[in-house]
Parts: C-alpha cells; structure tokens; sequence
C-alpha cells in the first residue's frame, strides 16, 4: 500500500533579481525594470519521483537548497508543483512547526482550540483530548493564563503536545525537533516511535543525522532538487557524511584583496587514538587538525574554527588567539586539542578560517567545511555540557544514626 | 501515553482512507467543487477564528465590545454636528437627520471595517500561511464574519434613535435582511478579490482607505439621494452602494419598501461576483506561500 507518491514532480520559484549597479537608481525606475526584465527561473525540485509504503519512516537528507524543504512544503500543501503529481494516501499531519497560530492574548486552553483546528482537529476531538494535551504538556496550573506569560519552555510543549495527539494517517516531521532542549527532543523521539508501532506512515526531513537514523526505515539524500540516493539510514548517511567530508572548495574566500599570504587546505577530526572521525560523543576527546600553506610571511595570525548548528546559531569557537602566531612560507598544521567535548547531540557545521589578528580580518575562509557529528555520550542536559565530578559527604545527624544514611545517585537521574 | 484511550491504533481504525493528489494549478469546475468540500471540512477553524478575532479585538481594553457602538455613533455625531450646525444638507424627508445619518453609517461602517480588515487578511498572518495548510479564504473570510458582528451590535443603537426621534419602525424593515445579505455576498467577493491582491501588490492596502474614504462621499451617507442633483443621478447610481444604502435606509427608516428592481441587479452583481472572485482566489492561493 503506497501512502505517498511523488511523480515526476518539478518546482520552479521566479526570482526576479536586482542588477547591482542599479541600486543608485531612483526606486521606482528599479521596479520597473525589475518587472521588464522578467524572472529569472530556479528550480528546487526536478523531476523527482519517490514513493513511500505504509507504515515505512522516510527520512529525506541533504544540504541547505538541496530541495528538502520543498518537498516539505509541497506534502504540506503549503505550496503547488509546478509539474507532476503528488498523490497522499490518508490524513496528513504537518509537525513544521510547533504553536503555529498561537496568539499571545488569549489563554492556553482558547490556544488549544486555535491551534488544533488550524492544524486539522474538529473541535469535538479537541474537546475529547483536551485532558490529555493539557497533562502531556504540564501545563495544567497555567492553561488559563494568557500564553504570553507561558516561558518559552511551556510554549513549546504545548505546542507540540497539541501536534502530538494529531494521530494521523501519515506524519511530516522537520527541523521541529531542533527546538527545545534535549529532554524535549527525547519525548518527541518518543512519540514518534509510538507512532511507528502505531503504524503511522512517517516522512522526517531532517540535518538531524542521529535522529534521522534512529527513526527511519528508508533515507533519500537530495542534491540541488534531485535524488541522488535511496537506501538504508546507514548506507545513505554514510554516503551523505563522506560528500561533505571532502572541503567544498566553492566554498572559500579570501578575505583580503589579493592577500593569499595563507590558505587553509584540509580540516580533519581524530579521537584520542588518532583516528579520523566525523563522529563524536558530548564529552570525548576531540581533536580538529587543520592544515595550512603559507606563501608568504604572516605576522600575528589567529586561527578559528567556528562549529555552529544548521540553523546558523554559533554554538562554539575553537580560536589560538591566546598566543601570538607568526608563520613563515611552506605547509603546516594546528592542532585543536578539547580534553571533553561539550557539544551537545546534533550535527554542527564547521568554518575554518585564517585571520589578521589586527580586526579578526580573514586571510583566507573555508565555509561548510567537514561536518561534525555529535553522538549523545556523557550525561548532558541544556544547551552544552560542562564537564564536572562530584563527590560525598556524611554529615553527623541529631536524630538516630539510621537517618544520617542518604542516598545520591549519579548527577542525573534522567534516562539518556 | 500508549495507553491513553484518546490514541487510535490503526487497526481499530476502518480501512476507508481519504486520497488526495496535488497537481500544478489549473482551473476546472470539478477543482474548485474539491475547493468548497475542503472549506466545509474546515468550518470549524472558520467558526473558532472568526470568534477568536472578535474576542482579540477587544481583550485588553476597558470599553470591550462598545468600541463596536462607539465608531459609528461618534461618527454619526461628527458628521450631524458637521452638516446641520455648520453647513446644511437638504433633506426632503421628514425624518430627523442623526437617524438618516446614524443607518447609513451602520451599513457603511460594515462595508468599509471589514473590507479594510480583510484586505491584510493573508499577509499578517504570512506565519500561518508559509507553515500549515488550510484553505486560505477562511482568513478574509473571517473578518468578514467579524464585520457582521459588529453590525449586529451596533444595530440596537439605531432602533433606540428612531424610538427617541419617533420615527415608527415597520414591518418592512425586515427587508433589511435581503440587503444586508446582498451587501455581505458583495463585501466577501470584494474581501476575497483585495486580499489576493495585496499579497504581491502592497499598494492595494494603502489605497484602499483612500479610496473608501473617497467612496463615502459619492455615495449618500452623510446626505440622502434626494440631494443629488437629478441631472448627475444616472451617473451617480452607477455607484453599486449608491443603491444598497438608500434601500437600507428606506426600508428601515423611512418605512416604504425597497426599489426591487435596483435589489435584484444588486443581487445578480453580487451572485455573478462571489465565484468569479473565488476562482481568482484560489488561483493565487496556490502561490501565495511562495511570494508572500
């Protein structure tokens, strides 16, 4: 039984361009040769074709541009193809993104309603299941309290506990499960799997490789609107990490006009027996080997390694601008050394870059270099993990000898 | 959670699935038959937006709902003031003015809020637009509902200004319903036409209250069609409200029924509009997340 088949499915969006000399222009003369110039046509999708059996997790992989969205967008019903069909077998529920609609004046139960009927819940359903999202959430003291005063925290549970009791036919997931912290993530993974055992049919687009490899039956990888790949999670992940392992040269600038003093030629990650990985865990040795060429002295250089997350949010820096660096002409390498790796789960891209110190300005930058995979491994909640130890004491108790007895467990208690 | 009796398992649930297959916009009859079948699936969110945007309007602030009754009824005041106290309007009816004035403002203000509103309709809620899917003319649609209501409220004002003014309520004030039908049939079309406008043209919002503001003076609210003068009248009925809010005002206050005729080209106007309006905008709805 196919639940969603994709035929021959093209999108194009019209982009009409400025020309750059023509910002000094007066702006109604620019808008008018906007129009006569027409549209300049870029296709997001081309000729895609895929089908998805019932019951099966989908996973769709790819960078940014790639058309991942697109397809999103297009399940979703939020946009048409321009050619081809798309045929969907069921009631699809779109999990894009969690509080859509939310109004800030109104209470947390009108929300309730709001939401759920602009995701697709009748209002009796809404009213049977109320208890139930409202217990999912923890938000039982506040549901009637204008959700401006919910934190951030309750915003997003509650959003997604509504999304949560959708009980669809088939389920589109996203980049949703980037938001929230990492107890969140746990309970939409959660969720999902129940769902599966369900038999909901899932489609997950996801730069989450880690979930998406967890969660998927099926792993398509798009490249600029095309499939390039289908297969088991592991073999198409691989695939995906290896591609992006080579340095897109592409992707680098020199930062100063006609500086080419130094240039960044490879970054690579080893673990502590040497090996290179793309793979890591919240709390391991890492270290980042970053080979360079100098063809000319340079005074005074930094190096950064920026990791930062899909969405753009830097999360860290690795930078040597604690030590004053001067290089002279011929091939070398920075190694990065970090004892515990703070990180938390996900995939972070990387930008390595060599700079002037004078002003950070870069002599040379490589953007989306190696993608670093981060695995959960120590115990870690929040938004990054410090590494810490701890240790007991007794204290002598007033009361009889058998109260003094108290039990700690290991820092946390929370299953991973 | 698995547990929970609210969670269907597939199995219990019958084999009878919904299919549904997106293609690239066309039109065609049978399509926008699928359009209207979708909207009725969707009358709850109508229901619960429409009722979400009246109660936003007035959270949060001391007056609530008589901010409803305050805009037409100071407007009514101005203008009485304005054009008996200042300059005067020549009215052949017996009928006092503020009540002349008070019912046309009624229909009018209906008219020129919710067009207004549900011009914006798409582009301030772009976040819903560009991320979950719902038949988009529920959101014009919806301010069109809120319109009426505000009508609806603001209407006791009038009959309680013909009973200080003696002015005797018949019976054939009930043809105010077929008008104030025919207006909203006319004001959704119009809703539906200017929002999908707006979307890729931004202008259309910002003439729009210049063009309703001039739009009220060529047509007879703040003076009666009688002050016309007859050599300028066939033109000035070419002005579809010219007709509307003259019958509204006849049969409410004057007591005489409607010009039938000028009703029924009205509600043939209105009836050939509305699909032709909605076919427009579903047309656009298919790329309205792509350039909004």
């Amino acid at each position: 039984m196919i639940d969603v088949k994709f035929s021959n499915v093209s999108k194009r969006y019209r982009i009409r361009r400025e020309a750059p000399e023509e910002t000094t222009r007066h702006p109604v003369v620019r808008k008018l040769s906007r129009l006569l110039r027409g549209a300049e046509d870029f296709w997001a999708l081309k000729q895609v074709s895929f089908e998805v059996e019932r019951g099966e997790a989908l996973g769709i992989i790819g960078h940014n541009g790639a058309g991942k969205s697109t397809i999103l967008k297009l399940l979703a019903s939020i946009t048409t193809p321009t050619s081809g069909e798309i045929h969907i077998n069921g009631r699809l529920a779109a999990l894009i993104e969690v509080g859509s609609g939310f109004h800030p004046e109104l209470t947390g139960r009108e929300n309730i309603y709001l939401n759920g009927s602009i995701l697709g819940m009748r209002r009796r359903e809404i009213t049977d299941k109320l208890d139930s999202i409202v217990e999912f959430a923890g938000v039982r003291q506040f549901i009637d309290a204008p959700v401006k005063r919910f934190s951030s925290g309750m915003y997003v549970r509650l959003g997604f506990s509504i999304a949560a009791h959708l009980d669809p036919d088939i389920l589109l997931l996203d980049e949703v499960l980037a938001v929230g912290d990492s107890a969140f993530q746990a309970k939409c993974l959660q969720r999902i799997d129940e769902l599966k055992k369900l038999g909901t049919t899932i489609v997950f687009i996801s730069h989450d490789l880690g979930a998406v490899e967890r969660a998927c039956d099926r792993v398509l990888l798009m490249k600029s609107g095309e499939i390039v790949k289908s297969g088991t999670p592991r073999e198409v992940i691989h695939s995906y990490e290896s591609d992006t392992y080579q340095s897109n040269s592409s992707n680098e600038v020199y930062g100063l006009d006609g500086d080419r003093s130094a240039r960044i030629e490879a970054l690579t990650f080893h673990r502590s027996d040497g090996g290179i990985r793309t793979v890591f865990h919240t709390g391991e040795r890492l270290e980042a080997r970053i080979e360079f060429e100098v063809t000319s002295p340079v005074e005074d250089v930094v190096f950064r390694l920026d990791m930062y997350s899909p969405d753009g949010y830097n999360h860290s820096v690795f930078t040597s601008e604690g030590e004053k660096l001067s290089l002279a002409p011929g091939r070398g390498t920075i190694t990065f050394v970090c004892p515990e790796l703070g990180l938390m789960p996900g995939i972070y891209y990387t930008d390595v870059s060599v700079n002037k110190r004078y002003g950070l300005q870069a002599i040379h930058i490589q953007f989306r270099s190696t993608t670093l995979r981060v695995d959960p491994g120590s115990h870690a909640h929040g938004n990054f993990y410090m590494p810490h130890n701890f240790y007991l004491t007794r204290h002598e108790s007033s009361y009889d000898s058998t109260s003094s007895q108290t039990k700690v467990g290991p820092s946390d208690v929370h299953a991973r | 959670m698995a547990s929970n009796p609210a969670i269907v398992t597939r199995a219990t649930r019958g084999t009878h699935r919904r299919s549904k297959t997106i293609r690239p916009p066309s039109f065609s009859v049978s399509r926008i038959v699928g359009d209207l079948a979708t909207l009725a699936q969707y009358r709850d969110l109508l229901y619960t937006l429409s009722v979400h945007r009246v109660k936003v309007r007035y959270k949060q602030s001391v007056l609530g709902i008589t901010w409803a009754i305050v805009q037409p009824l100071s407007l009514m005041l101005i203008y009485t003031l304005v054009f008996t106290v200042i300059t005067r309007v020549p009215t052949s009816s017996a009928v006092a003015y503020p009540v002349l004035l008070y019912s046309a403002l009624l229909i009018w203000s209906f008219f020129s809020n919710a067009l207004t509103t549900a011009t914006n309709g798409l582009v301030s809620h772009n976040h819903l637009v560009t991320k979950v899917y719902f038949p988009r003319e529920i959101l014009p649609l919806t301010y069109v509902v809120a319109g009426l209501f505000d009508l609806v409220i603001a209407s006791p004002v009038l009959f309680g200004l013909m009973l200080y003014y003696q002015v005797p309520i018949t019976v054939n004030a009930l043809y105010a319903l077929p008008i104030v039908l025919v207006m909203t049939i006319f004001i959704t079309a119009a809703a539906l036409i200017l929002s999908a406008l707006q979307v890729r043209f931004r202008d259309v919002g910002m003439a729009l209250p210049l063009l309703l503001q001039i739009w009220m003076f060529a047509s007879p609210v703040v003076y009666p069609l009688s002050a016309v003068p007859s050599r300028f009248r066939t033109l000035y009925m070419l002005n579809p409200m010219a007709g509307v809010i003259e019958n509204f005002r006849k049969v409410i206050v004057e007591a005489a029924p409607p010009d039938f005729s000028q009703l029924a080209i009205s509600g043939l106007v209105a009836v050939i509009l509305l699909p032709a309006a909605y076919v427009f905008f579903k047309h656009v709805e298919s790329t309205v997340a792509d350039v909004i």
